[in-house]
């Protein structure tokens, strides 16, 4: 009954205060502005370009693709393919845009033309589109056979992989922070913790009533954010969100979802416990700043360490930064992602316990 | 349960704390020790439905008593009972057996009196009919029935004050322990104060208080306890340690005969 009603007065205070909500849900409904609005932006912009294609030989078709380019502004300055390897490694290092190889029968009923192009490039791209879209008018019955020495989504994916488990964890943290200072540090600095503390309540049931409504809270402002994220990086970085969505299978998901339902109360169970050992709410701002930091520094050192062995799995957030990297990748991680999530419980009930002391500490609580 | 005496409800025995200092605390208080004795060797009783003052100047030791009392630190030596709970062993019993109101014990401004209530009222563990039947007893008896959807931030100083107090005693406790009653309020607001802590009295409370304001002593108390420098150096009925004279006068006749100077 004492546990309920300290959950029900932290969501009464929260779900009662616009303010709150509002910290809480505008993040991410400004990160996905922002980052849309940029990725329609940087996408939009196409100077007129100058294509350097290599070419098996010279056909029509090459003449008709210059025409065809030359409608939407574009230019193209064709070279004779001599030296293969060499116009290879000029369209792997973005400096040639394609290469065309015509078949011998080129023309004739069963020909095709093979595009090489560098799909991590945007001038490479872009030649492929238009080229494809050209031959596709040519109106001969001939094969367009793409071909890229690096496939875009894998690119995608990969940068993805790399930078959301870091904007994740960083989203949590931002999220968590928000919530829990003003309610642990804020409440001590006040005076109102002390009301509490005067009550028969267990220190336990204390910080529990501060921990799991928290947890929700900051879930909800993390959900936000994430979904701001996920539904924009791709526009910004010209994917559909399909593209990305699509590499990760329902069991992905769930290990994700579980993963993110474990960093939480960890992220807030530290909060707040710097928070409860805190004088001030500006003390306490500044002790979560530096673990802020701490985080994020830890996030980014994430997505490198799983080269350092599966024992990482028991260093808190490096862990889930590291199986959600894997995750986001397409992999199954199963055992990695609940080992982890067990352990970050774990530390969260390491960290409610440390609460509980604090909570009990006279020192820290009345302390001058 | 303690031994009791006949009408005994708040018995102190030997209780001594003493706090570390700091070294900016060593500065301000212009010392080399590096630990101060706030209470030493304390004892006293109170009895039920008296109300009993704990005077002395300020750093003489009676918030620390107080606060002792009320389980928010421990003592070092020595032992307290509250209606026979002992506040080392049973902190939790002895919290549901008081009111404790101090200064530094605030309320969240967001709230309302009747969220507040019935917030205080769950982690005390009372009862909903119980908490209902009381809330409107003591809303309707303290004036607050009109107020009781207002948020805490929006009232008066002295509707904050009567919400405070009577929120203190939502679970109807045995012993109020009010720590410096009085202090930083306006004249209406502590008229407040009093006018309440004379109604508890009437309600049959005990009443446990510290002050350093002599006038208030002598308004409200039945019983007095001196402390100086952490140590109870007079206690008795008031009319009979002040022998007929004023309470002031007496004090500063103790005091210059432990310490030899009047400031």
């Amino acid at each position: 009954m004492k546990l309920a009603s300290l959950i029900k007065k932290e969501f009464h205070r929260f779900f009662h205060d616009p303010r709150l909500i509002v910290t809480v849900v505008l993040p991410g409904i400004l990160l996905y502005l922002i980052y849309s609005i940029m990725g329609s932006t940087i996408n939009a912009e196409s100077e007129p370009q100058t294509y350097k294609v290599y070419v098996s030989e010279t056909t029509p078709a090459v003449a008709f693709i210059e025409a065809c380019l030359g409608e939407t502004g574009d230019g193209m300055t064709v070279l004779p393919l001599e030296n293969e390897e060499a116009a290879k490694a000029e369209v792997e290092s973005g400096e040639a845009a394609a290469i065309l190889y015509f078949s011998e029968n080129f023309g004739e009923r069963g020909s095709s033309v093979r595009i090489l192009y560098n799909a991590a490039e945007e001038a490479s791209s872009s030649f492929y589109s238009l080229a494809d879209a050209a031959l596709q008018a040519y109106g001969m019955p001939f094969a367009v056979l793409p071909e890229s020495v690096t496939s875009a989504e894998q690119i995608g994916i990969g940068i993805f992989a790399g930078l959301l488990p870091f904007l994740v964890v960083t989203f949590i943290f931002s999220s968590c922070m928000g919530v829990t200072i003003e309610s642990v540090a804020g409440e001590k600095e006040r005076g109102t913790l002390s009301t509490i503390l005067a009550t028969s309540a267990p220190r336990y049931q204390i910080a529990l009533g501060k921990v799991v409504p928290l947890s929700c809270i900051a879930a909800i402002g993390a959900a936000s954010s994430f979904l701001g994220v996920v539904l924009s990086l791709p526009k910004l970085m010209g994917m559909s969100v399909g593209d990305f969505a699509g590499a990760m299978s329902f069991g992905g998901y769930v290990l994700l979802f579980v993963l993110i339902l474990s960093i939480v109360p960890l992220i807030i169970s530290t909060i707040t416990s710097v928070s409860a050992y805190a004088k001030t709410v500006k003390e306490a701002t500044s002790y979560t700043s530096v673990i802020m930091i701490l985080v994020m520094v830890i996030s980014i050192l994430g997505a490198f360490v799983g080269r350092m062995g599966d024992w990482v799995v028991c260093i808190p957030i490096i862990n889930a930064v590291n199986t959600m990297g894997l995750l986001f990748e397409g992999q199954i991680v199963v055992w990695q992602s609940l080992v982890s999530a067990a352990l970050n419980i774990a530390y969260t009930a390491l960290l409610v316990l440390l609460m509980t002391k604090m909570l009990s500490s006279e020192r820290i609580m009345f302390g001058k | 349960m303690a031994d009791f005496f006949e009408n005994e409800i708040v018995r102190a025995e030997g209780l001594k704390k003493t706090f570390s200092l700091s070294r900016k605390q060593q500065k301000l208080e212009k010392t080399t020790v590096s630990r101060k004795v706030a209470v030493d060797g304390l004892s006293f009783s109170a009895y039920r439905g008296e109300i009993y003052g704990l005077l002395g100047p300020n750093g003489a030791g009676k918030t620390t008593t107080l606060r002792i009392l009320s389980t928010l630190i421990k003592a070092d030596e020595g032992d307290a009972f509250i209606a026979g709970r002992s506040v080392k062993k049973e902190p939790g019993k002895v919290r549901d057996a008081i009111g404790f109101m101090t200064s530094e014990l605030k309320l969240e401004k967001f709230f309302t009196p009747d969220y507040l209530f019935d917030f205080f009222g769950a982690m005390h563990g009372v009862p909903k009919q119980t908490l209902e039947k009381r809330k409107k007893e003591l809303f309707g008896r303290f004036g607050i029935d009109r107020f009781q959807g207002v948020r805490v931030g929006d009232l008066s100083t002295g509707m904050l004050q009567k919400v405070s107090l009577v929120v203190a005693i939502v679970h109807d406790p045995e012993v109020v322990i009010f720590d410096e009653p009085t202090n930083g309020l306006d004249v209406l607001t502590a008229k407040v104060v009093t006018d309440f802590l004379l109604e508890l009295k009437s309600m049959g409370k005990s009443i446990l208080l510290s002050t350093h304001i002599f006038s208030l002593v002598e308004k409200l108390c039945d019983r007095v306890g001196v402390i100086i420098d952490g140590k109870m150096v007079a206690e008795g009925d008031l009319n009979a340690l002040c022998g007929g004279g004023s309470l002031e006068d007496k004090f500063f006749e103790i005091y210059h005969g432990i310490k030899g100077e009047v400031v």
